[in-house]
Formats: structure tokens, C-alpha cells, sequence
């Protein structure tokens, strides 16, 4: 029953840990539905000068990213927290008389990584949300001789036409693969393959702004120093800690024709929010571990309280108080140790079960995690058991034995 | 009679009962917190999203070019925040440039995200320039940007990422004159409560037909994404946590019953009726419970208060996540364990032989 017990409290503080550590991440995942947190343009000299993705003077020649160079944003430092970029070129077309932005983008696209690793990327892994009538545009593989568009919700509407429809973009006939809803102002764009428009506006192998999704880590009063004046130690402290201003900065260093501003709208609050859950959860935690360690605790004193009466049969047969003490310590610390081994196995597959039926994904929980807690409820045991076993020991024999306090 | 043994029970026991009232006051705290807690975090939660700025959008419907301003009231009588925007373009120094007419006053909580160097708000005569404006034509806080037809005297750097650093951003009335509108803007943004958001959306759709409404859906879907997610970790944690310190205090209480089996045997043997006995038992757990309830819910709203302090600071004028209404279903749970736990050992004093039990059996 001692063991029971002690199972149940470190079966509480493992799940209730094995949660927190890893919440974070599951949340940051799912704010990365939000869209690009980085935004990756040409240093320009030019301003841009566009009001709802149409432009009002053309964008200078030389302002340009080339498309070789887009999948270095794959080689910094921090590759494995970037989850998606997407190239895009922009341009204006005139479609039933009316202006109508049009984007050549990379939808899912197919590419050997600077390390030749494969990848796959593009707007549909950087927008989970957005909601496709008909399909996306399969455009794992080049081909600049394939016709097909996507169309936004708003303009479809105003165009009239449907998934399987036909559109006169530059005097060819594109047919729509699917009509695309998020709310935004994708809803008056038209998009098609980049390798397309880039031959329809002869500007080939050029991209105009790249978008990336990083998880980042919440920006603190670090993150805001300036690096140009941070010490030597303060600025590898910086860049190596994947803050959104120090993936933009190492982004920067892999594309110097590019500057990568943070997308602030996304950046700042995914920070906040994240910030909120991680704290919440940490607290939540230690509220459940201080009880868990309670919990332990008086089972413990309950043990030893119970007790009494064979400590001092002990005592009266001649032990001494340090081999009572050294007795019972280790039959203490040996149930906490079962407890605990008990208790940590149940309290990680809790936690994989709620990992599992939240985030329907298993869960990451570092391996050191069962070891602490088997660690925590043989001391919290210990703990638990010393002072009535302190107590008992000061007591006459023959008044415990009595039944006396 | 009878509250005499109860009384001296407890009070001859007090070491072995404090630890059993600790017990379930430990639990009965978690269940306060934890409740409180889970009963606020949907609310706290969607404040937090606030940041994220509009999650509707008033657009011109097909053929027109601009949103009837009327729309802004329409949104604020629905309980949301609205703000118009009119973009046109400009000139400064003979070079063409995106002027954004913005009231400031109705945008402020909608443009929580920017990142402003200076002021965020620009009266008649000043402006705020996006930071590649700044860069740009070398503009710097306090100077005067030479804008065509309305020159301005700079009062913020804004910074978003987006397609504000790209902007000259006056106040609402001065560029609409420039883009040469009337009661009208280019969009109007919406921030409605987001979990009355598809209602907000439809009846602005129908009292604007004139208008597009649409629903950002990746701010509104993330929304509701990662607050149920939290919302349902917290409830099964909340759920597992509960069982386990229940199970732990159940066994804690029964041993208060089974460990007295030879007081029990005495009580039988001179005659006492096992129901006296087993009320004996229950009204002294009823006791242990009532106090450890009322002390766990004081720990338990304490803990709820400090946790919604320092996580929630914002929202913590609007009530500090203290739910005091679950004190009724905190105490009734704990009563409901202390009595279950020990009518479940109870049982077995109708199984006591007196004579075996006193006898060492």
C-alpha cells in the first residue's frame, strides 16, 4: 500500500512534467499555422510601392533574389527549425478588364538541400489554414509548360469561375486547379507555378520575396538587445538561440542580396502566447509536484508512525538507535525507488496518452525525465520518514510500547 | 455520548488524523486551483490572441472600390472592435509612395503588433513612416517628410514586416482627402470576441450586402486550434491529477478504519450496534473532510489567484482567474471521497469477531 502510494504521487509528477516539457513545442506547431513569421526581400534600393498586391511602379530590374540561392535558407545554423519557405514573383495581369495581381510561387515543390539532403516545401507546408475548393497544383517537379492557376476566394467570385474553369492570364489559357479561401489577401491574387511566370514575364530564375516559417523561441530582454553592441560572449549566447532576429540574421548571412524581417504580427504573439502556455504549465506543475511530494511524504510518516511499537521492541532487544534508523532508511528508500519506478512508467504513458488524444502525435519527453522522478520520490520518502522516525526513536521503549504518546 | 467518542477519538489521535486531513486538503487545493484555473484559461487564452489583430475583414464587395464607413458602426453595435483603413498613393519627393489613412484611436488595439520607434499615434500635420520609408529617403523622427499636398512632421518609425514599412501613415481624415473619399474606406478591420466570431461574421455579411466580409481564417482557426488544445490538456491533466490524489487519500482514510479493528472489537463486545459504530467512524471523516475542504478551497484559491497573477498579468484587473464558485463542487467531492473511503472499509465492521480480533487474530 506504502508503494501504491508512492506510485500514484510520481505517476502525477511525471505526466504532469512529461506534458509540460514538451507543450511548448506542440503549441509553437500549431501557431505555425498562422503563416510565414519571416518575410526575405531583396536589399533594394527601390521602395515598393503596392496597395493589395498590385503594384503601382515596377519593381526595378536589379532588386532581385536569385531562386539558386532560395534553398540556402535551408543551411543556417538553425535549418531544423525552419518547416517551410516559399519563393514568389510577382506580377499584374489584366483579367475581364480588371488589374489582377498574379504570384508564381512554389506550391509544394520537390529540391536537393544545399547538403543534398531532399526537401519539400512551399505555400501549402507554410499554410495548413487555408482552404482549397478543387486542389493544389502538383508541382513537385519543373515544368514551365504546365497551364494550371489557383485562383482566391474573393476574385473567383468576382471572375466567375470555378475549379476546372478556364482563365486568359497573358493570352494563354490557364485552367483553375483549385480556388483558394483564407480571408486574406490571397483571396485577390491568382497563383501559378514560379518557373511559369517567370518565362511569361522574362525575368527567369528571379524571385521577388521569399516567406519562411521558423519556430522560434519567445523573444526576451536579451533577444531586444542590439547585437552590435553585445560582447563576444552575449552575441554566441544570441546566435545560437533560435530568436526570430537571430534566424533573420543568419539568413541574411546565407543571402547577401537579401534582408529577412521578422513578420511582427506572427513573431510578437506566437512569443506571448507560447510565453503564457509555457509559464501556465510550469506552475500547473509545480503545484501538482509540491503535492505529489506531499503526497509521498505522509505516506511515509503514516508507515513509520504505525510503526512504533515494532521499533521499540527493537530498541528494548538491544539495537542500536543508528541500526534501527539505517533499517528502516533503507526499507523506506527501496519502496520509494518501486514507487517511483512504478509510478514514472504509468506517468509516461499518461502523458503519451494525452499527447496523444490532444496533439494526436506522440509526445517528446527527454529519457532523463523516469530516472529524476525515481530519484525524487526515494528522497521525498526519505524525507517523509525521518522525522517520525527521529521521533520514535527518542521515545522510551517501554512508554511506546505502553501505547503512550 | 456519541460526540464525545468522536471528539476524543480525534483528539487522542491527533498526529495519525492531521495526516490524513493533510492529505486531503492537499487534494482538495489541486481541485480548487486546477478547477479555477481550467473554469478561466478559454478566456485568458483569447485575450492573449487579441494581439493577432483583426480576425475579420470588411473588403469591397465585386465592382466597388471602397467599404461604406457605416460598416465600422455596424461592427462596434455587434460588440467588436473595428477600425477603417484607406490606402492611396502618394508622392514624396517626385517618387511614388503607398500613403495609409489610419484612425488611430479605433486601430490602436488592432495594431497591438507594431513595432514603433516614437509615437503610435499621429494627429493633424504629423505622420508615422513605415521604416523602409524612413530608410529610404533618410527620414528621421521629428523631421518633416516632404509629402505631396500634406507634408508631415514624422512622430513614429513603424516596424511590422508587413506592408506597413512600406507606408506613410497619417491620420484617417487626412488621407482620405488625398485618396479623394468620402465616408468610405479601403477595408475596414475587424476584431470580434472569437468565440462569437461565425455569428459576428454572418450578421455583418447580412447588414453589409454591399460589402465582402471575410474571415481570417488562419488567425480564427489557430485561435480556436490551440485553445482547445489547451483546454483539453488541462482538463485531462486536471481529470488524471484528481483520480490519483483521490486514490491515494481513499486508501488514507480506510487504514484510518481498518488500523482500529481492536477498538472496533471492544465497541462490539460491550454491546454496540455495528450502524453506531460505522456512524462513528463517518462522522468523524465527515469532520476531517469539512475542515480539510475549507482549507484546501483557501490554499486552492490562493494558488488559482497567484497562477493567474504571474501568467496573466494583463487580465488581472478583470478578476484574477478566482472562481470562487467552485467551492460547492470542491467540497461535495471531498466529502463524497472521506465518506466513500470509509464506508468502504466500513464494511468490514460487520465482519469483526470480537473474540478472534481481541485475541490477536
Amino acid at each position: 500500500m506504502t508503494v501504491a502510494a508512492v506510485a500514484m504521487g510520481s505517476a502525477v509528477a511525471t505526466a504532469m512534467l512529461g506534458v509540460m516539457l514538451d507543450i511548448g513545442d506542440r503549441v509553437n506547431r500549431e501557431l505555425r499555422s498562422l503563416g510565414a513569421n519571416l518575410m526575405v526581400t531583396p536589399k533594394g534600393r527601390s521602395l515598393p510601392v503596392e496597395i493589395g498586391g498590385i503594384s503601382y511602379r515596377p519593381v526595378s530590374r536589379e532588386d532581385f533574389i536569385p531562386e539558386s540561392q532560395v534553398p540556402k535558407i535551408k543551411s543556417t545554423f538553425w535549418q531544423l527549425n525552419i518547416t517551410g519557405f516559399a519563393p514568389s514573383l510577382k506580377a499584374a495581369t489584366t483579367v475581364a478588364g480588371q488589374n489582377v495581381p498574379i504570384e508564381g510561387v512554389w506550391f509544394d515543390r520537390r529540391l536537393r538541400g544545399p547538403d543534398g539532403m531532399p526537401l519539400q516545401t512551399g505555400l501549402r507546408a507554410l499554410n495548413a489554414t487555408w482552404k482549397i475548393d478543387g486542389r493544389w497544383i502538383d508541382d513537385r517537379d519543373r515544368n514551365d509548360a504546365d497551364f494550371e492557376c489557383m485562383v482566391g476566394g474573393a476574385l473567383a467570385r468576382k471572375l466567375g469561375v470555378h475549379p476546372g474553369g478556364i482563365v486568359q492570364l497573358f493570352g494563354q489559357p490557364f485552367t483553375v486547379a483549385g480556388i483558394i479561401s483564407t480571408g486574406g489577401e490571397e483571396e485577390d491574387r491568382i497563383f501559378v507555378r514560379l518557373e511559369v511566370l517567370q518565362r511569361l514575364t522574362q525575368r527567369p530564375g528571379e524571385v521577388d520575396s521569399v516567406q519562411v516559417g521558423a519556430l522560434t523561441k519567445p523573444e526576451d530582454d536579451f533577444a531586444r538587445k542590439d547585437p552590435a553592441h553585445m560582447t563576444p560572449a552575449e552575441y554566441d549566447r544570441w546566435y545560437c538561440t533560435p530568436y526570430i532576429s537571430s534566424i533573420a540574421h543568419q539568413i541574411e548571412e546565407a543571402l547577401p542580396m537579401a534582408i529577412a524581417k521578422p513578420i511582427w504580427r506572427v513573431a510578437d504573439n506566437e512569443g506571448k502566447v507560447l510565453g503564457r502556455i509555457r509559464g501556465l504549465m510550469l506552475l500547473i506543475s509545480i503545484a501538482a509536484l509540491a503535492s505529489a511530494g506531499l503526497t509521498v511524504w505522509s505516506v511515509m510518516a503514516t508507515t513509520v508512525l504505525e510503526r512504533r511499537g515494532e521499533i521499540a521492541i527493537m530498541q528494548a532487544t538491544g539495537a542500536s538507535n543508528w541500526l534501527v534508523a539505517a533499517l528502516f532508511s533503507t526499507e523506506v528508500a527501496l519502496e520509494g525507488a518501486a514507487g517511483g519506478l512504478i509510478g514514472s512508467w504509468t506517468g509516461l504513458l499518461l502523458a503519451a496518452w494525452v499527447g496523444r488524444s490532444v496533439f494526436h502525435t506522440s509526445l517528446e519527453i527527454p529519457a532523463m525525465l523516469g530516472p529524476v522522478v525515481v530519484g525524487a520520490a526515494m528522497i521525498a520518502s526519505i524525507a517523509g520518514a525521518a522525522q517520525p522516525l527521529r521521533r520514535s526513536l527518542s521515545l522510551e521503549p517501554a512508554i511506546a510500547l505502553r501505547g503512550g504518546a | 455520548m456519541f460526540w464525545n467518542f468522536v471528539l476524543r477519538a480525534v483528539q487522542f489521535r491527533k498526529r495519525r488524523l492531521l495526516l490524513a486531513f493533510g492529505a486531503l486538503a492537499v487534494a482538495a487545493t489541486l481541485a480548487t486551483a486546477l478547477f479555477s484555473v481550467y473554469s478561466d484559461i478559454e478566456r485568458k487564452m483569447r485575450v492573449e490572441f487579441r494581439g493577432y489583430g483583426a480576425n475579420i475583414v470588411i473588403a469591397p464587395a465585386a465592382g466597388a472600390r471602397t467599404v461604406p464607413l457605416a460598416a465600422v458602426a455596424a461592427a462596434e453595435q455587434r460588440g467588436a472592435i473595428a477600425a477603417p483603413f484607406v490606402y492611396t498613393v502618394g508622392r514624396m519627393e517626385s517618387e511614388p509612395v503607398v500613403v495609409a489613412g489610419v484612425d488611430f484611436r479605433r486601430a490602436g488595439p488592432l495594431t497591438d503588433y507594431w513595432h514603433v520607434d516614437g509615437a503610435r499615434t499621429a494627429s493633424t500635420g504629423e505622420c508615422l513612416l513605415g521604416s523602409t520609408v524612413a530608410t529610404h529617403f533618410h527620414t528621421h523622427l521629428g523631421d518633416k517628410a516632404e509629402l505631396e499636398n500634406a507634408p508631415c512632421v514624422v512622430r513614429g518609425i513603424v516596424s511590422t514586416g508587413g506592408a506597413e514599412d512600406a507606408q506613410i501613415i497619417l491620420p484617417f481624415v487626412t488621407a482620405a482627402q488625398l485618396a479623394g473619399v468620402q465616408d468610405a474606406a479601403s477595408v475596414v478591420q475587424v476584431r470580434a470576441d472569437g468565440a462569437r466570431l461565425q455569428a459576428v461574421q454572418s450578421a455583418l455579411a447580412k447588414a453589409l450586402p454591399t460589402t465582402d466580409v471575410r474571415l481570417l481564417h488562419a488567425v480564427a482557426e489557430t485561435e480556436a486550434n490551440v485553445v482547445l488544445k489547451i483546454r483539453s490538456t488541462l482538463f485531462l491533466l486536471t481529470v488524471l491529477i484528481l483520480a490519483i490524489t483521490t486514490l491515494c487519500v481513499t486508501s488514507n482514510f480506510s487504514a484510518l478504519v481498518l488500523e482500529r479493528s481492536q477498538e472496533i472489537g471492544i465497541l462490539k463486545a460491550i454491546g454496540a450496534a455495528e450502524k453506531k459504530i460505522a456512524a462513528l467512524f463517518l462522522s468523524e471523516s465527515l469532520i476531517l473532510g469539512v475542515a480539510s475542504a475549507i482549507t484546501g478551497y483557501a490554499f486552492g484559491l490562493l494558488v488559482a489567484w497567484w497562477i493567474g497573477r504571474t501568467i496573466f498579468p494583463e487580465s488581472a484587473a478583470a478578476g484574477v482567474g478566482v472562481n470562487y464558485s467552485v467551492f460547492l463542487p470542491v467540497t461535495g467531492v471531498t466529502l463524497a471521497v472521506a465518506a466513500a473511503a470509509t464506508l468502504a472499509a466500513a464494511a468490514r465492521i460487520w465482519r469483526i469477531k470480537p473474540a478472534a480480533i481481541l485475541r490477536g487474530e
